[in-house]
C-alpha cells in the first residue's frame, strides 16, 4: 500500500503471468468444475446425471450430524492451532535463552518435522494401541481408560495430541528464526526500558515476532484443516463409525471414498466460503496491527 | 506403459490379429502386503502360461482408491482393463452400464463355454444383475465365520454353539464362568447386518434386495436385527460381549491374546491366525443363528472384491482379459489362491481339487467358508445390490458405535439408518437418471 | 513463558547476578527443552525399537525395551527389496522419486512464488490486490477435494506417468507467494528508494538485492515446500501407474496394507522405511537451517 514501487507496466504482468496460468489450469478450472458439479447428481463414471438445484446444500445443512462434524472441525482447529503455535513459542523462546546445548535441542526438535501425515498417525495408531499402546498404558495409570476408536473423546483427544506433535517443530524453526533475528540493540534497549521479563516479551519481543506469528497462524489454521487429513484417515482406520471426524475428511469420505460427486463438491464450496470468509476477516483485524518494518 | 500399450496396440492391429506381438494388459489392484505379492504370482504365472498376452497388476492404494483412480481414469480415456471393486462398491461399478462388460458376455464372446452354476453358490449371484448373469468375477472372495478358542471352550466345558439363544444361556455363562469375555467380532455391518439377513433369509432391501431396480428401500429397520443388537447391549452389560471399535485388528487382537473366547472373522482370517503362533488350538464353524427367527438357517454370501473388465479397449486386449480371467478360474489357480491367501476359492472344481489334494485335512479351518457359502440357498441370501453403500455403512458404523458405546438406544438408532440410508438410495437413483 | 530472552543476556554481561534466581530459571528452561523433546522423539525411539524385532512379537505384545536383531534384515528389505510386480520400487527407488518430487515442488515454487511476490508488492499494479487474492484462494482447496477434474487436466496435457504431472499441479496454491509477500513488506523501503537512486531498474534491483537479501526466507520455504512435496500420497496414487514412479509413503502404505486379517504386515520392514523417509528432509533441514540463522543474524548490523 505504502510501498514506492516500481512502475514498470509490463514487467509485473510477466512476473505473475505463470503463477497465474499454474492456478488457472490447475486450480480455477477444476475449483469450477466442483462448483458446477455441485448442483447435480452424478454417476461418478459420468454417465447419468440430474440437475438438482441448491438440494446438495440444503441436504447438507439440514443434515444434524453435518453440523456436528463442523463443530468439531471448529474445536479440532482452535485446539490444533493454538496448542502447536503456543507449545513451539514456549520451546522457541527456551531454546533461544539457553547457551549450553542450545543446538542439539534445536536439532532435536526438528526431527519430526519431516514424518509424513500419513505415518504421523501410524505412530499415533501405535502410541495409542489398545492392548499395548504407551500413552494408553500411561492414560490408564491416571485412571482414564482410553479406548481409541471407540469413545468419541478418546479419539479426539488422540487426533488432537498426533497432529499437535506433527506441527509443532515447523512452527518451532520459524519462531527460532524470527526471535534470532530480532537486533540485539532492541532487546538491550528493552532491557533498560522494562524491568519485568514478561512485560519485556509482550512489548518488545512479540510485536517484533507478530508477522511471522501471523504467518504462522494463517498456515496453522489451514494445516489444522486440510494438512491433517492424513492423521486423522489413519487414526479412524479407514472406517470413521462413532469417531470425530473433520470437515475436508467428510468430503474425502462422501466424494472420494463413496462416489458421491454432487454432495462432496457442495462440501467443498461451503469449506472453500468459510475459509475465505474466515481469512478475509483474520487479515482484516490482524495485519492492521502488524507493524512491517 | 500409455505408450506402450498404445504401440502394441498399434502393432496389433498392423500384423492384423497380432499374430506376431504380445497384447499388453494391465490389472489396478488394491492388494497391499502379502496379498499383493500372491496377486504378483498368479500375474507372473500367467505370463509364463502363454505367449501372446502380457499382464502388468498396479497396486492402486485401498479399495477406495482404487475405485476412485479407475473412476478419474476412465473418464479420462485411461483405463486398465481390468480393475478391482470392493462389495460395497458394486452398485456404483455396476450401475454406470458401459463402464464395464460383463464378465459373462466377455467370456463367451472370447469362446468360453460360461456357466454360472460352475461356481460355488453363495459366490455365484453377488456380482450378477438381476437376471443372474455374472457382471463381475469374484476374486478375493470370503465370509464371515465364527472361530473359537478350542482350550477356552474346554475349559468351560461347552461347545462352540449352534444358536445364539444357545451362546447366550449356556455358551457365555460357563465362558464368563472359567474367565473369558465370550464374543467379538470385527466388522458389525459385514457380519451383522448383512450377513445376519442372509443367514436368516430376512429381505435387507425391496426390489429383491436392491437387484432389480433403483428404487430401492432399505429393511434394515425391522424386529428381528433390533432384537439382535438388544441381546448385544444385555450381553455387553453382562460381560458376555465387548466392542472394541470399527478398525479389524482392534477386535481380533483380544481373540489372539486368549482374552475372548470366540470372535467373529472373516474365512480369509486363518491364514493371520495360523501365522502368529498362538498360545492356544483355536477352530471355526459355522455363523449361529436365532432359533427365535428361523429354524432353517441359511448359506451367507460373499465379500472382499471382484475383478470387472473396464470398456472401451480393444477386442485384442479384450481378448487378453478373457484369457486371464479363464486362468484365474482355472481349478489350479484358484487352489494356489486359496491356499496362498486364505481366500475361498471361487468354483466348485477348485474346491474338489484342493479336498483332493488333503488340504482340509491339514488346515480344517480354511473349508468352514466354502461350507456355510453352499449351506441351502433362500430367496434372501444372494447378496444386496444398493448404491451409496461405502455411506450407507459409515451410517451403521456410527449408530452401531453410539448403541454400544450407550450413546442411543437400539430403537433410535436403526430409524436413524433406516432414514439416512433411504435418502442415500433415493440420492444415488437420480445420479443414475 | 514468562522470563524470556532477554535474561540470559543479563547473565553474561552484568558482573554479579543474584545467583539463586537465574539458576533455577536455567532449570527450568532446560526442563522445558528436555521434556518437549522428549515428547517429540519418544515416539521415533519407540518405531525404532519395534524395527528391530520380528513382526510377529510386535503385534502380539507392543513396543518394549528389548533391542532385537532384525533391523539389518528390517533394514535390506526396506531399501532393496521391490515390493511391486515389476521389481522396479525398492526402496532406493522410492527415496530417488521422492526426492525429484520434493526438490523440483520447491524450486517450482520458490521461484514462481518469488516473481508473483514481487509483481505484487513492488509494482503500482492496479489489480495488484485483485491477483494476490486471486492467488491467496488458492489456499483454500486442498488438491484432494478436486481430484477427478485435476485427473482430467494432467491426463489432456499429457502428463500422466510424469515427474511434470506430480509437480506442477501441486504448485497451484498460495503458500509461496504469500510468504514472500509477508517478507518483501517488511523490506525497508529505503532499499527501493535508494536502488532508485543509484539507477538500478526492477529486474537489477530483484536479483541483485532482494534476493540475496531474501536468502533466508528462500531457505525455510525451501524446507517447508520440500517436505511437503516428499510427503505427497494421494496424488501420487492417482496419477502414476509405473511402478518406477512410486514415492516413499505410497511404498509404506503397501507393505502395511492388510485385508481382513489374512496376514501379519511387515512391520519392521515399513516402521524403518518410514525412519528412512524422515532422515533425508531432516538433513535438508539442518543443512538450511544454519544458513538462514546465520542469514537472519547477519542482516542486524
Amino acid at each position: 500500500m505504502k510501498r514506492a514501487g516500481f512502475t514498470t507496466a509490463w514487467l509485473p504482468i510477466l512476473l505473475l503471468v505463470p503463477q497465474l496460468i499454474i492456478i488457472a489450469v490447475f486450480f480455477y478450472w477444476p475449483a469450477a468444475h466442483a462448483i458446477q458439479s455441485s448442483f447435480y447428481l452424478q454417476d461418478p463414471f459420468g454417465f447419468g446425471s440430474t440437475f438438482v438445484g441448491w438440494e446438495n446444500y440444503t441436504h447438507l445443512f439440514s443434515n444434524s450430524e453435518y453440523l456436528r462434524i463442523a463443530g468439531f472441525t471448529v474445536i479440532f482447529t482452535i485446539l490444533v492451532t493454538f496448542l502447536s503455535l503456543g507449545l513451539a513459542l514456549l520451546l522457541a523462546v527456551k531454546a533461544d535463552k539457553v547457551i549450553r546445548g542450545a543446538h542439539s535441542y534445536r536439532t532435536l526438535l526438528m526431527w519430526v518435522y519431516a514424518v509424513a501425515p500419513p505415518v504421523a498417525g501410524f505412530i499415533g495408531l501405535i502410541m495409542f494401541d489398545q492392548s499395548w499402546g504407551p500413552l494408553t498404558e500411561f492414560a490408564q495409570m491416571l485412571g482414564w481408560d482410553f479406548t481409541l476408536g471407540v469413545t468419541y473423546f478418546d479419539t479426539a483427544t488422540a487426533m488432537v495430541v498426533v497432529s499437535v506433535w506433527k506441527q509443532v517443530p515447523v512452527n518451532f524453526i520459524f519462531f527460532l528464526s524470527g526471535l534470532q533475528s530480532i537486533p540485539k540493540s532492541v532487546r538491550e534497549a528493552a532491557l533498560i526500558d522494562n524491568r519485568s521479563a514478561s512485560g519485556r516479551f509482550w512489548d518488545v519481543t512479540f510485536p517484533l515476532l507478530a508477522p511471522t506469528a501471523f504467518f504462522l497462524l494463517i498456515i496453522n489454521i489451514t494445516y489444522s484443516l486440510f494438512d491433517t487429513f492424513g492423521v486423522v484417515d489413519t487414526l479412524v482406520k479407514g472406517e470413521p463409525g462413532n469417531n470425530p471426524m473433520t470437515l475436508v475428511y467428510k468430503v474425502y469420505v462422501d466424494g472420494f471414498r463413496g462416489n458421491d460427486l454432487g454432495g462432496s463438491s457442495a462440501q467443498s464450496v461451503i469449506l472453500m466460503v468459510l475459509v475465505l470468509a474466515l481469512t478475509v476477516f483474520q487479515f482484516r483485524m490482524v495485519e492492521r496491527r502488524i507493524h512491517y518494518t | 506403459m500409455t505408450r506402450l500399450t498404445i504401440a502394441s496396440v498399434a502393432a496389433a492391429s498392423l500384423f492384423a490379429g497380432g499374430a506376431y506381438a504380445q497384447t499388453e494388459i494391465t490389472f489396478w489392484h488394491a492388494m497391499g502386503g502379502a496379498l499383493g505379492e500372491s496377486v504378483n504370482a498368479v500375474a507372473t504365472q500367467f505370463n509364463e502360461s502363454q505367449d501372446d498376452y502380457v499382464l502388468t497388476p498396479v497396486f492402486k492404494g485401498t479399495y477406495e482408491e482404487a475405485l476412485t483412480a479407475g473412476i478419474a481414469a476412465f473418464r479420462a480415456g485411461e483405463q486398465p482393463n481390468i480393475l478391482q471393486v470392493f462389495d460395497a462398491g458394486a452398485a456404483t461399478v455396476i450401475g454406470a452400464q458401459g463402464a464395464t462388460i460383463p464378465v459373462q458376455d466377455l467370456l463367451e464372446a472370447n469362446g468360453t463355454d460360461f456357466d454360472i452354476e460352475d461356481y460355488i453358490s453363495g459366490v455365484r449371484y453377488f456380482y450378477a444383475d438381476s437376471d443372474g448373469k455374472m457382471i463381475g468375477m469374484p476374486f478375493n472372495s470370503s465370509s464371515p465365520i465364527m472361530y473359537y478358542n478350542v482350550d477356552a471352550l474346554e475349559a468351560a466345558g461347552v461347545e462352540p454353539p449352534k444358536t445364539w439363544e444357545e451362546f447366550a444361556s449356556v455358551t457365555a455363562p460357563a465362558l464368563k464362568e472359567a474367565g473369558y469375555t465370550a464374543l467379538a467380532q470385527s466388522h458389525l455391518p459385514w457380519i451383522f447386518t448383512e450377513n445376519f439377513h442372509s443367514r436368516h433369509n430376512l429381505p435387507f432391501a425391496t426390489n429383491d434386495n436392491g437387484y432389480d431396480g433403483n428404487d430401492t428401500q432399505i429393511l434394515v429397520n425391522n424386529d428381528a436385527i433390533k432384537a439382535h443388537f438388544t441381546a448385544l447391549t444385555e450381553w455387553q452389560d453382562a460381560g458376555y460381549f465387548e466392542w472394541f471399535g470399527t478398525g479389524w485388528g482392534d477386535n481380533q487382537t483380544p481373540f489372539e491374546n486368549g482374552e475372548v473366547a470366540i470372535w467373529l472373522g472373516s474365512s480369509g482370517s486363518f491364514g493371520g491366525l495360523a501365522k502368529k503362533d498362538l498360545g492356544f488350538e483355536f477352530s471355526a464353524t459355522y455363523l449361529p443363528y436365532w432359533e427365535a427367527v428361523t429354524t432353517e438357517p441359511k448359506q451367507t454370501f460373499i465379500g472382499g472384491a471382484a475383478l470387472f473388465a473396464m470398456a472401451g479397449k480393444s477386442d485384442e486386449e479384450n481378448a487378453a482379459t478373457a484369457a486371464f480371467f479363464n486362468f484365474l478360474a482355472s481349478p489350479e489357480t484358484q487352489v494356489f489362491w486359496h491356499k496362498d491367501t486364505g481366500y475361498v476359492p471361487i468354483t466348485e472344481a477348485a474346491y474338489e481339487l484342493a479336498a483332493e489334494q488333503g488340504y482340509y485335512e491339514e488346515a480344517p479351518a480354511a473349508e468352514i467358508g466354502i461350507q456355510q457359502l453352499s449351506l441351502p440357498a433362500g430367496d434372501n441370501t444372494r447378496g444386496y445390490r444398493m448404491g451409496f453403500y461405502v455411506q450407507i455403512r459409515d451410517v451403521m458404523n456410527r449408530e452401531y458405535g453410539r448403541i454400544l458405546t450407550g450413546e442411543t438406544s437400539v430403537e433410535d438408532a436403526f430409524a436413524t439408518i433406516e432414514e439416512e440410508a433411504n435418502a442415500l438410495l433415493s440420492r444415488f437413483a437420480r445420479t443414475q437418471g | 513463558m514468562s522470563d524470556i530472552s532477554a535474561d540470559t543476556l543479563a547473565t553474561d554481561r552484568s558482573s554479579a547476578p543474584p545467583k539463586r534466581r537465574i539458576k533455577w530459571s536455567t532449570v527450568v528452561d532446560h526442563s522445558v527443552l528436555i521434556v518437549g523433546s522428549l515428547f517429540m522423539l519418544l515416539p521415533l525411539v519407540v518405531l525404532i525399537q519395534m524395527s528391530s524385532v520380528p513382526d510377529v512379537e510386535v503385534i502380539k505384545t507392543g513396543p518394549s525395551l528389548q533391542i532385537g536383531d532384525q533391523l539389518d534384515d528390517n533394514f535390506n528389505k526396506a531399501m532393496f527389496q521391490a515390493s511391486g510386480f515389476s521389481g522396479e520400487n525398492t526402496g532406493t527407488s522410492m527415496l530417488i522419486n521422492s526426492f525429484i518430487l520434493g526438490i523440483g515442488f520447491a524450486v517450482g515454487k520458490i521461484i514462481i512464488g518469488m516473481m508473483a511476490a514481487y509483481a505484487i508488492v513492488y509494482f503500482r499494479l492496479r489489480f495488484a490486490t485483485l491477483a494476490f487474492w486471486i492467488i491467496f484462494t488458492t489456499l483454500l482447496l486442498p488438491l484432494e477435494v478436486r481430484i477427478l477434474p485435476s485427473y482430467e487436466v494432467v491426463q489432456s496435457l499429457g502428463m500422466l506417468n510424469t515427474y511434470q504431472g506430480l509437480i506442477v499441479p501441486l504448485i497451484a496454491s498460495a503458500t509461496a507467494t504469500f510468504f514472500f509477500r509477508q517478507f518483501f513488506r517488511s523490506v525497508p523501503e529505503e532499499l527501493v528508494e535508494a536502488a532508485r537512486i543509484d539507477g538500478a531498474g526492477p529486474v537489477k534491483f530483484f536479483i541483485d538485492i532482494l534476493v540475496p537479501l531474501s536468502q533466508t526466507m528462500i531457505a525455510a520455504m525451501f524446507i517447508i515446500m520440500f517436505v511437503f512435496g516428499w510427503n505427497q500420497y494421494l496424488w501420487p496414487t492417482m496419477i502414476t501407474t509405473d511402478e518406477d514412479m512410486f514415492t516413499l509413503v505410497r511404498g509404506i502404505k503397501q507393505i502395511t496394507q492388510d485385508l481382513e486379517g489374512t496376514n501379519i504386515p511387515e512391520y519392521g520392514r515399513a516402521n524403518l522405511l518410514a525412519i528412512i523417509a524422515i532422515i533425508p528432509p531432516v538433513f535438508v533441514v539442518i543443512f538450511f537451517q544454519s544458513w538462514f540463522v546465520k542469514g537472519l543474524t547477519e542482516s542486524d548490523k
